[in-house]
């Protein structure tokens, strides 16, 4: 027998029943102090030991009634697992793709299901440190936390490497185009008024020719290579030596580089081999300097 | 000694993406139809008035999930196919394995001689499957973060993927073979074959699960006939016997589980093989159909199952040993089943194979096999039943 759409209909239909759920004395108790003090809650079986979140009254293993055994669990805890939504049901209370993890929070045994925001989806790993973000408007469910956010690290210190890490060989440079503003400022902060630097007409009958930068501009390019890059953030510089080779003219781009050259083990400083070239691979400058690398930051 | 159960004739409707075409009971009756012409067997009460000796069939169990049907006491409607009018009647709203379960000990018990096992669903009439199973979350804690039974195995597939290292490469070739093997099996239609390629360039549902790695939307029914041995033996020259039966059901929040421990599969096996005095079950089956309703459950399911070591699901895979054990030779669950009869199904289909009438899948001479279901969220609650011919 075969049968068509044309004598044979559907209806479309509905189960939609309004319904009142009672939360119980215990999950109201655990859901009234999360809407109204921010703090989660969970209950503590005295023989096992195991505090669960959500709450009950009874510990599932032992059967003991732990429903009087309050303890307050951190708002914070750690991700033990996830998963990242992609599809979209009308009961989801996000728009999808969102991150849904089990999250353990600290003080509690049983991780709790709950959204994680703050996330790149790419980036989600298990291990992760949330914390709870409380909603603005109550629901008395789950959702008076509206998600869990990545804990706010406390920012690291960066620092430069210590005379452990140091080996010979490791270099770093900085390169920067002196302009006609950098001698000017530099005249200004060195009080160096030298018209050979500041007077063209003076400058053409020098040797140059032209106006040159102070030797000591393109010298201190060498700061910013030490004091931020090698050994880098918390290097103190204890002697800088320099020899002058060529002039810098405005506009020449310099690059200073600095190469560990020798590790002097009794003090724990290390000595420094200095080049400063120009854009034509000229050399501007040749140096030595002796650094105290950064020793490790107490916590 | 207990009374000795069998499978006396199993019958399946295709299993299809929509039969919009057919009610419930239009599918039901089908089977029904299936089950007595095999058996020559019909409901007791009628006999009875007969006044025939013939036994007929006393009890009757139906599987079907309410929420599923849109009615409360969604076997009410069914009792006339079920020949459930002035008979007994019993349902299992759980999983469908189940009612093998009941129906064991209930002729073992000596109240009942011959049952009638219904079961039947309509995934297809639901908007969608996943508002169906959100339900089944509690309204305080879990529903309102959207939870559903896809997200809770993505949770799970996330967490059994890293402890075992399970590939996306590995999950792809698993939904392909299921659906290599569906191809031999008639009662499975509309399932496209697939390349990995295809798989893996599927979309995500719940990472790590793609669309492909999860069971169609399916309606059809399923049924069998249980009696007691005296009477097996004279309505059906094949008997398949229940040689064992047993579940678990582990915590209802998914955060009191260990989610990749298998700790209910474990001792549902651990039930089932101690009643059907099996030792190891790795040389004991000629053939296994598991609920793999997300394809990363195979190999998971299989390591809780005892098949291999825990963790070692993947590498067992990939030594061929699906084709080698016989697992899932029907398709298993990937080819599409509805979920409350995902188990009843399996044990029809092992009890095909061990009646040699599995066709083009049959597997040679298979002897004992084991049927296994599972229901709620990330496989909260598991039966396994064995099933072996003399």
């Amino acid at each position: 027998m075969t049968t068509a759409k044309d004598n044979c209909f559907t209806v479309e239909g509905k189960l939609a029943l309004p319904y009142q759920y009672f939360a119980g004395s215990t999950g109201s108790r655990f859901l009234i102090s999360l809407r109204d003090e921010k703090k989660i809650k969970g209950l503590e079986c005295k023989k096992c030991k195991k505090v669960f979140v959500p709450p009950r009254s009874t510990c599932e293993v032992c059967f003991e009634d732990i429903s009087q055994n309050w303890v307050e669990v951190k708002n914070s805890g750690v991700v033990t697992g996830f998963t990242i939504v992609r599809y979209e049901e009308p009961h989801q209370p996000v728009k999808p793709p969102y991150i849904l993890g089990l999250i353990k929070l600290d003080g509690a045994d049983t991780p709790i299901t709950h959204i994680i925001k703050g996330v790149p989806l790419t980036k989600m790993k298990t291990g992760l440190k949330v914390q709870a973000v409380f909603a603005k408007n109550t629901t008395a469910t789950i959702l008076d936390i509206d998600h869990f956010k990545p804990m706010a690290e406390k920012p690291k210190m960066e620092m430069g490497y210590t005379y452990d890490e140091l080996e010979i060989g490791m270099s770093a440079s900085f390169t920067k185009t002196i302009s006609e503003t950098d001698v000017y400022l530099f005249a200004g902060i060195s009080g160096d008024f030298n018209p050979m630097h500041l007077n063209e007409e003076f400058a053409k009958r020098t040797p140059f020719g032209t106006r040159i930068a102070h030797g000591a501009l393109p010298q201190s390019l060498i700061a910013p290579v030490l004091g931020m890059k090698l050994p880098g953030l918390g290097t103190v510089a204890l002697e800088i030596t320099v020899r002058f080779k060529a002039p810098t003219y405005f506009g020449d781009t310099i690059t200073a580089v600095g190469e560990v050259v020798e590790k002097l083990e009794k003090r724990r400083w290390v000595r420094m081999a200095l080049r400063w070239t120009n854009q034509k691979d000229e050399l501007v400058a040749e140096g030595t300097a002796l650094v105290m690398p950064p020793v490790p930051l107490p916590e | 000694m207990a009374r000795r159960v069998a499978i006396c004739a199993v019958a399946q409707t295709t299993w299809e993406r929509n039969k919009w075409q057919e009610r419930f009971q239009g599918m039901a009756i089908d089977v029904l139809d299936s089950l007595r012409k095999q058996t020559g067997v019909d409901f007791a009460r009628k006999l009875q008035k007969q006044k025939k000796k013939k036994p007929g069939i006393n009890m009757t169990i139906s599987v079907s999930d309410d929420l599923f049907d849109a009615r409360t006491i969604s076997n009410n409607a069914m009792t006339d196919v079920l020949g459930g009018h002035f008979g007994c009647e019993e349902k299992v709203a759980q999983e469908g394995l189940q009612a093998i379960y009941y129906g064991l000990a209930a002729i073992q018990s000596g109240h009942n001689d011959i049952v009638l096992i219904m079961g039947h669903c309509k995934e297809s009439q639901g908007q969608s499957r996943n508002m169906v199973t959100h339900v089944a979350f509690d309204p305080f804690y879990t529903r309102p973060v959207g939870l559903d039974f896809c997200a809770a195995a993505g949770l799970q597939a996330q967490a059994y993927g890293a402890k075992a290292g399970l590939t996306d490469q590995q999950l792809a070739d698993i939904v392909v073979r299921a659906r290599k093997n569906a191809a031999l099996n008639p009662n499975i239609k509309e399932l496209p074959q697939v390349t990995a390629a295809e798989v893996l360039n599927s979309a995500m549902l719940a990472d790590p699960i793609r669309q492909l790695h999860a069971y169609p939307v399916s309606d059809g029914a399923v049924g069998m006939i249980l009696a007691a041995e005296e009477i097996a033996v004279k309505i059906t020259d094949k008997p398949v016997w229940i040689t064992g039966v047993g579940n678990s059901m582990d915590s209802f929040f998914l955060g009191d589980r260990e989610l990749t421990s298998n700790a209910a599969l474990k001792q549902a096996a651990a039930r089932a093989y101690k009643r059907a005095g099996i030792q190891d079950p790795r040389k004991a089956f000629d053939l296994l159909e598991v609920s793999d309703q997300y394809a990363y459950q195979l190999p998971m399911w299989l390591e809780g199952l005892g098949l291999c070591d825990e963790g070692k699901g993947p590498e067992w895979m990939q030594a061929g040993n699906l084709d080698k054990q016989h697992v899932n030779m029907s398709g298993g669950m990937l080819a599409g089943n509805p979920m409350i009869l995902g188990g009843l199904v399996r044990a029809a289909e092992a009890a095909l194979q061990l009646r040699g009438e599995a066709g083009d899948r049959q597997v040679a001479k298979a002897k004992r096999a084991l049927a296994h279901g599972v229901m709620g969220p990330a496989g909260q609650f598991h039966t396994v039943a064995i099933l072996a011919r003399d």
